[in-house]
């Protein structure tokens, strides 16, 4: 294999894994925002979630054991989060904000007293996600593509789907044949946030293999630009997540060049992915088509 | 008495809303099987509130429903569609983004769902609409066929139409008719709202007159007229009577030609209309709500795009000029819906009492900023002149009550020492005592020889306060008048859709309109 083809797949690899957990996060979002329920709180969700992982893989030596706990984590939060916004007419952004704050401190302090060491954490190699041998990719990268491909289906040739996007964008209308608005606001929520539990147990036992609470890193924050992005299409999401990923990987790469290193700081180049986020997004402002009920409280008569 | 052909019995239904506004006081209503049902009315008089109770939107205070003969209690709209009672609301219930389609089969069970079903269902009611297309993209009359569909298809066949006609075009309307024929001959039983003589005698089989929250009449469409229903909708205790001294008409000050203007939704609101408001008088306009009478305030305002024609104020074209310049020109405008317009709620009184001539150098210093000693005098000089009760000048404007919100926003217009005042519902949601001091300003308005445009819904307040008042229908004045010149008869007629040219003489031209 010449050293242009490692190079190539270096990158390519780097980005099935960059792109895995924002796809993820997004993916569940478009739901929610497709029932009309915005959760700014995906970071949050992401760094508990990876925080439970990283305790249930460990307890249990078993990967599987953390990714399930993640997932629950996230489940939970999005059935308070849906409890909030959907029953108790609550403020979205208000809620997913305490949900980021939560977060923060809960797991600076996990750390502490579970390990006994400050801010960071590495998990042992059992309670590791293995790679699938042969590709050398992770197994949850293809869970994410079944997921994302499952979730279009269900969006929208389904009458759940219907539903759902029903809710988001005339609830009134939905309740008027009998639909249950705020039950499907709820569930969407759980969904939601339970594949953003997804993604931060990815980062924490399988990505990056450590639990800090800088873990999601933003991503949270990136899986809603790639939420509008995608304009609420999960297929969209995945190749905009793709391109998203790609630009990580890329930066990730261009820094470690020592001909680069030299020159620029590699904190200046930890910037490039985040302004790359930002360019995108910004060009697209406009241009995409939110659901027309979504982060307000539906009030009947 | 519910018979056997009684397919609906309501019984002394009442209700009062939260806000202590009473929508019915204890009205009885019955439609039989089969039967093309009116239900005719007046703004207020209670129609749509009784169909939402039907429909299971809003519960009734106190009363009986019975469908088929068993007592119902509906907790939903979904519990009454259940029981095949659907209505079609003035705003559709429709979810734009998906296709007509998608909107039929919206909730329901995957084994209920069956396309060809649907265009079976195309076919037999003539009710063609394109199945595929985003309900966004198609005109109002197609979309209040898919939603018709909608209730057919989940086997309603007690089907409520709430003023359908009203964003129809005419050859719309006539299928509508058409289609409701034909749903009759299968069976269905409609009921249809509407304040619309001409429709009500076209279409229905037996109409029940409500008026202020009561029944005022059960007739055959058959032995009804025109006249009789008018009077029936219309005719009325006279609550109170204004002192007002004969009008002293000057100048023309608020002169407006042939003005075209367009709806929210791309059709034409105001069609052509003419008139022109002297000083010292007070113009008013009538009709039914959704007439265009909106619209037009809002053209003459500057709130709102003129298609064509002109608004000429003080002899100065002022047509799509902005509101600031009409305002420093001397039009006052107390717009209809006071908490929207009218006022910022959350910002304080005083606050409030400058909004739009916060600009003056009375209140605004030369580093921009705001003089409140002078501005905390004119809010209480305002509350003093207007008897507002209002905790204090630094009180939000929404701890204020309707009757006190609706004077501040009319002692703030007056401050600006108008020419012409652009009055909208002035009084709507008042209670009698701020009805009758609004009233009684606008009249001294006008004895001070200012130009005074009224727009009311309610005909008792246009009537009383009026020197000319114009009726409007679908966008056009039916005719312009003095209030004393026009019988209850004939304002009811067109505020029915007749011309005035077509009832000069009432009581001898009844076949003019039995052929029309």
């Amino acid at each position: 294999m010449t050293e242009e083809l490692v190079m190539i797949l270096d990158i390519l690899r780097g980005t099935s894994y960059a792109m895995t957990p924002l796809i993820l996060a997004a993916v569940g979002e478009i739901v929610a925002e497709r029932a009309g329920i915005v959760n700014i709180g995906l970071e949050g969700i992401m760094l508990l979630s990876g925080f439970m992982a990283v305790v249930f893989a460990e307890m249990a030596m078993n990967p599987w054991i953390g990714v399930l706990a993640g997932i629950g984590m996230g489940a939970l939060i999005g059935l308070i989060h849906g409890y909030i916004t959907a029953y108790l007419k609550g403020d979205h952004i208000i809620s997913g904000l305490g949900i980021n704050l939560f977060a923060l401190g809960t797991v600076a302090f996990g750390i502490e007293a579970v390990w006994g060491v400050r801010g960071y954490y590495t998990p042992p190699l059992e309670a590791k996600v293995p790679i699938i041998p042969g590709i050398e990719i992770s197994p949850l990268f293809i869970v994410m593509i079944l997921i994302t491909i499952g979730t279009y289906y269900l969006l929208y040739k389904t009458s759940i789907g219907l539903k759902i996007r029903a809710v988001g964008e005339n609830p009134e209308a939905a309740d008027v044949v009998g639909v249950n608005v705020e039950l499907t606001q709820l569930l969407s929520a759980v969904y939601g946030a339970a594949l953003a539990g997804l993604a931060g147990a990815f980062l924490s036992i399988d990505w990056l293999a450590a639990i800090t609470k800088e873990l999601p890193a933003g991503r949270g924050f990136i899986a809603l630009a790639l939420v509008n992005f995608a304009n609420w299409n999960p297929i969209l999401a995945l190749g905009g997540g793709a391109l998203f990923g790609f630009f990580w990987t890329l930066a990730e790469w261009i820094k470690n060049m020592a001909a680069i290193k030299a020159i620029i700081p590699v904190t200046l180049m930890n910037t490039i992915p985040y302004i790359a986020t930002i360019a995108v997004v910004a060009g697209l402002i406009g241009r995409s088509r939110p659901p027309a009920h979504v982060g307000r409280p539906y009030k009947r008569e | 008495m519910p018979r056997n052909d009684t397919i609906v019995y309501m019984k002394d239904i009442v209700k009062v809303y939260p806000d202590g506004t009473v929508a019915l006081r204890g009205v009885d209503f019955e439609v039989k099987k089969g039967e093309i049902h009116g239900l005719l009315g007046e703004n207020g008089a209670g129609k749509t509130t009784l169909m939402k109770i039907l429909s299971g939107l809003l519960r009734p205070t106190s009363g009986e429903i019975y469908i088929r003969g068993r007592k119902v209690h509906f907790k939903s709209a979904s519990e009454a569609l259940k029981h095949g009672i659907g209505m079609v609301h003035q705003h559709l219930a429709l979810v734009p983004a998906f296709t007509a389609y998608e909107n039929i089969i919206l909730g329901l069970p995957g084994k209920v769902i069956d396309r060809k079903k649907i265009e079976e269902l195309m076919e037999t009611t003539g009710l063609k609409i394109p199945l595929d297309a985003k309900v966004e993209d198609l005109p109002f009359g197609v979309r209040q066929r898919i939603e018709i569909l909608k209730m057919l298809y989940r086997n309603v066949d007690i089907l409520i139409l709430d003023e359908p006609t009203t964003n129809l075009t005419p050859i719309e309307t006539k299928e509508l008719f058409e289609t409701l024929r034909n749903l009759k001959k299968q069976g269905k039983t409609i009921i249809f709202i509407t304040h619309k003589l001409r429709e009500v005698l076209e279409v229905t089989d037996r109409v029940t007159v409500l008026r202020r929250g009561r029944v005022v009449g059960v007739v055959e469409t058959s032995k009804a007229t025109p006249e009789m229903l008018a009077k029936m909708m219309v005719g009325r205790e006279v609550v109170f009577r204004i002192e007002k001294k004969p009008a002293r008409p000057g100048e023309p000050v608020l002169v407006v030609k042939d003005l075209w203007v367009r709806s929210d939704l791309g059709g034409w609101a105001v069609k052509g209309v003419s008139f022109a408001v002297y000083s010292g008088e007070i113009f008013g306009i009538a009709g039914v709500e959704g007439n265009g009478q909106s619209e037009l305030v809002e053209a003459i305002t500057g709130l709102r795009r003129v298609e064509k024609g002109q608004v000429i104020l003080m002899g100065r074209d002022v047509t799509n000029k902005p509101p600031s310049e009409l305002y420093r020109m001397g039009l006052s405008h107390i717009p209809e819906d006071r908490q929207k317009l009218g006022l910022v709620l959350d910002m304080t009184v005083a606050e409030n009492s400058v909004l739009g001539i916060h600009r003056l150098k009375k209140f605004i210093g030369k580093l921009l900023n705001m003089k409140w000693k002078n501005i905390n005098v004119h809010a209480k000089k305002i509350i003093e002149r207007f008897e507002i009760v209002a905790p204090g000048v630094r009180a939000p404007a929404r701890s204020l009550s309707g009757g006190n919100q609706q004077k501040l926003v009319v002692g703030r217009e007056l401050s600006k020492t108008p020419v012409v005042i652009v009055a909208a519902q002035p009084t709507r949601g008042l209670d009698v005592a701020a009805t009758e001091y609004i009233r009684k300003i606008l009249i001294k308005m006008r004895d001070e020889g200012k130009a005074v445009l009224l727009v009311s819904a309610d005909l008792d307040e246009v009537l009383q306060l009026s020197d000319r008042v114009a009726i409007m229908y679908e966008g056009e004045f039916m005719g312009i008048a003095k209030p004393e010149e026009l019988t209850e008869e004939q304002i009811g007629l067109m505020m029915g859709g007749y011309h005035m040219d077509q009832l000069k003489n009432t009581s001898s031209n009844r076949k003019v309109l039995e052929a029309s």
